[in-house]
């Protein structure tokens, strides 16, 4: 008794799943590959000093984001739909986090040896 | 399997079950037994302070015991009294109001359990193991790094333990209420007792990875050689303020948002009539918790956080008010009009609004930052906290004993009992805290084990220690109630108050060990009331009867609860005698022993994770026959 009930696909479900597998797996490598692309780039472009450094940093960190936002859609199935509640919960945590660290670097004086 | 034969069982068969039990009913009832005994220790604590403070100059405790009193009495009364019995309610409740047949995951729920409790006994074994934690409930960082001894060791080690457990159920309660609700069972559906859950789940998901980090880094800094917070090297003790406060501040709203829940259900059953405002109710809870992020530093305010971060925070800590206002309106407007049945749990709920409120206001009064400097560890904060957390959630937790104690036991506590208690409490409750704001206000510091004659605080303090007297012959009544009820043991029926108005109420008594023979179809807010007014006074069933997955029990929870508690033995006892320690234990006697111990406790805890991983446990079905078989033994026990 100890095993799952499961009943046997049908020939069309299993097409179905088939396909969406596929298609899932294509975005994935696509997204792969533009997540080393551009981290190729970042890589370059602080080694290489081809440009000044203030436009590396907010370049590089425009390229964070990007990966991020692909990080989250595409690899942890955040696109999905009956996601909704995971978004909401990430964006929340990202609005605290944020929140706890400007206050550590503005009152906290964490930031000061830095300076 | 299914415990169908289980009739006469004898002791240790019981005990058995209770260790390896999954089921949330009965894990309810283990939250209730243990976070009730941690209600009276903390309970006698607090005796223990007013009796010292009652007269002037008095030695009934040294000065290092008293700190020690009111350590363990704040951490176990927030920690391991007030959340542990919310959880039984919750866990007594939420499944059965959504239409579930357990937690999302009924391991975890059991581990949870099994981690408070190992906890809480790894926290409390301080008092026999050379002194507990003196450093206040915050315990500062720079007290707490110099507090000589292992005291406050067992405070970092045993609220990381039971903190593990917390987030654990937080995260149970979010996703069960988020994905196992019944069909028909929206989120605007969802009666006040599980949205506050829900709110108070993802609270407890945000807040205590903040309180897990902070004593992480205590741990390290006491046992570990590390210098976060010791300043000579370099750390900042400041950071220990904000991490607790993130968390402690989210924490009291993870407290009170359940107790508003347990009053909400009061009110609109004995009241009888439906919620008033229910979704404004709902929009405040969200809100309070919002918000509940938002204001950690006023409890920071003379810190010396700068002028902007100070009105920053008195800002956003005044907002607080006005959803908490929204809900003492709404809670008003539901007793409005209505036929009011005055119950034990209806009397607390009564009692709750004009006591919590009380509370508010001079949580106001305090969130003026400038004002805040007179009132900062002043006996003002300890009669503002008092009032909130024992006039809003411990009321909240005697009406929600007696409320559910049906569901919970089968049973209904005696109600002249029940009205002595709360009369004595109420009264005792006011008489110890109301002159506690005119003490501050005089001027008398907390957290000092005396005071000398002639200041003019001797007649207030004497009233105080009475008062706290009525409260303790309060809980003592309470306690008599409780064993009379269960020896007598007369059986009630379904929907025992009478007026029920959600689905925990539509279900025979006692509770079936799947809750629900086929899950409920729910056509609007209040299920069962709906049904009683429009329907035929029963759920309309939106399955037909089928067999059902149900999970095994297991001792897993225990054997990995267990081997943290050896672990943090031989975590406490690793810096004993070292050069790199701190100057606290650096003196102390070398544990060669302590190293093992740490390694044999972990592994104990890792290859019982392993064995819960690796080793397949699908469960078991309960088929339909017997749920058949259940059904007419109901139906003839019914004639």
């Amino acid at each position: 008794m100890a095993e799952l009930n499961q009943e046997p696909m049908t020939k069309a479900q299993l097409e179905y799943l088939r396909r969406q597998r596929t298609r899932e797996m294509r975005q994935q490598l696509v997204s792969f590959g533009l997540m080393i692309f551009l981290t190729f780039i970042a890589f370059g472009l602080t080694a290489m000093e081809v440009i000044p450094a203030q436009f590396t940093i907010p370049l590089v960190l425009g390229f964070a984001f990007i990966q991020v936002i692909l990080q989250f859609y595409y690899f942890m199935h955040m696109k999905d739909n009956g996601h909704q509640f995971a978004k909401l919960f990430m964006m929340t945590g990202f609005y605290f986090a944020i929140a706890f660290c400007v206050t550590f670097v503005y009152i906290v004086w964490i930031g000061a040896p830095v300076n | 399997m299914a415990q169908t034969s289980a009739r006469k069982q004898g002791v240790g068969s019981v005990i058995w079950e209770y260790l390896t039990t999954v089921d949330h009913k009965k894990i309810a009832i283990l939250y209730l037994i243990a976070g009730g005994f941690f209600f009276v220790l903390g309970g006698i604590e607090a005796m223990l302070i007013r009796i010292q403070l009652a007269v002037p100059n008095n030695d009934f405790l040294s000065a290092g015991l008293f700190n020690e009193v009111i350590t363990m009495h704040g951490t176990t009364m927030i920690f391991l009294a007030a959340m542990p019995l919310l959880f039984a309610f919750m866990n007594a409740t939420v499944p059965l109001q959504i239409g579930a047949r357990d937690l999302a995951f009924p391991f975890l729920n059991s581990l949870g359990v099994w981690l408070f409790i190992f906890g809480g006994i790894f926290l409390n074994l301080s008092w026999f193991m050379g002194g507990a934690p003196d450093a206040g409930w915050t315990s500062y960082a720079s007290l707490s790094i110099a507090s000589p001894g292992h005291g406050i060791d067992f405070y970092a080690l045993g609220l990381q333990i039971s903190g593990a457990g917390t987030l654990i159920t937080g995260i149970n309660f979010a996703t069960t209420i988020i994905t196992m609700r019944a069909p028909g069972m929206t989120y605007m559906r969802m009666p006040l007792m599980t949205w506050t859950t829900l709110v108070a789940s993802v609270l407890i998901v945000f807040a205590f990875p903040p309180l897990t980090i902070g004593i992480f880094l205590l741990m390290f800094d006491r046992m570990f050689g590390s210098n976060f917070f010791i300043v000579e090297a370099g750390g900042n003790t400041i950071i220990w303020e904000h991490l607790f406060w993130i968390f402690g501040h989210p924490e009291v709203y993870i407290l009170i948002l359940p107790a508003f829940g347990i009053f909400s259900e009061i009110f609109a059953t004995f009241a009888r009539k439906r919620l008033f405002g229910y979704s404004a109710m709902v929009f405040a809870t969200v809100l309070i918790g919002f918000f509940g992020f938002m204001v950690w530093a006023h409890h920071m305010f003379t810190v010396g956080l700068g002028p902007t971060a100070n009105a920053i925070f008195a800002v956003a800590t005044m907002a607080i008010a006005v959803p908490t206002g929204i809900k003492i309106f709404n809670w008003i407007a539901t007793i409005w009009g209505g036929s009011i049945e005055f119950t034990t749990p209806m009397l607390y709920a009564l009692a709750f609004i004009p006591s919590f409120t009380m509370g508010g206001v001079t949580g106001i009064m305090q969130a003026a930052a400038p004002a805040d400097y007179q009132y900062h560890d002043s006996y003002f904060i300890v009669a503002h906290f008092h009032y909130v957390i024992v006039g809003g959630v411990v009321f909240a937790l005697l009406a929600g004993l007696h409320y559910y104690w049906p569901i919970m036991f089968n049973t209904m506590l005696n109600e002249t009992l029940g009205k002595i208690t709360f009369w004595f409490f109420f009264v005792g409750f006011h008489m110890t805290f109301l002159i506690q704001h005119f003490l501050g206000l005089w001027g008398m510091p907390r957290r000092v084990f005396t005071y000398l004659d002639g200041q003019g605080y001797n007649a207030a303090n004497m009233i105080s220690t009475i008062g706290a007297f009525l409260m303790a012959i309060a809980v003592i009544v309470l306690v008599v109630n409780i064993i009379i009820t269960l020896a007598k043991n007369e059986r009630v029926g379904m929907d025992p108050w009478g007026d029920g108005r959600t689905l925990e109420w539509s279900i025979p008594l006692p509770v079936p060990y799947y809750n629900f023979a086929q899950i409920p179809l729910v056509r609007g807010l209040d299920a069962y009331w709906v049904e009683k007014k429009e329907g035929n006074g029963k759920m309309m069933p939106s399955e037909s009867l089928t067999d059902f997955h149900m999970p095994n029990n297991s001792i897993l929870p225990v054997v990995m609860s267990l081997g943290l508690f050896i672990a943090a033995f031989g975590a406490m006892y690793f810096p004993d005698g070292q050069e790199w320690a701190i100057d606290a234990v650096s003196g102390l006697e070398p544990k060669p022993w302590a190293l093992p111990v740490l390694i044999i406790g972990l592994g104990i805890t890792f290859v019982s994770m392993g064995i819960r991983s690796w080793k397949d446990d699908l469960g078991y079905y309960v088929t339909k026959e017997e749920v058949e078989r259940d059904l007419e033994e109901l139906e003839r026990g019914g004639k």
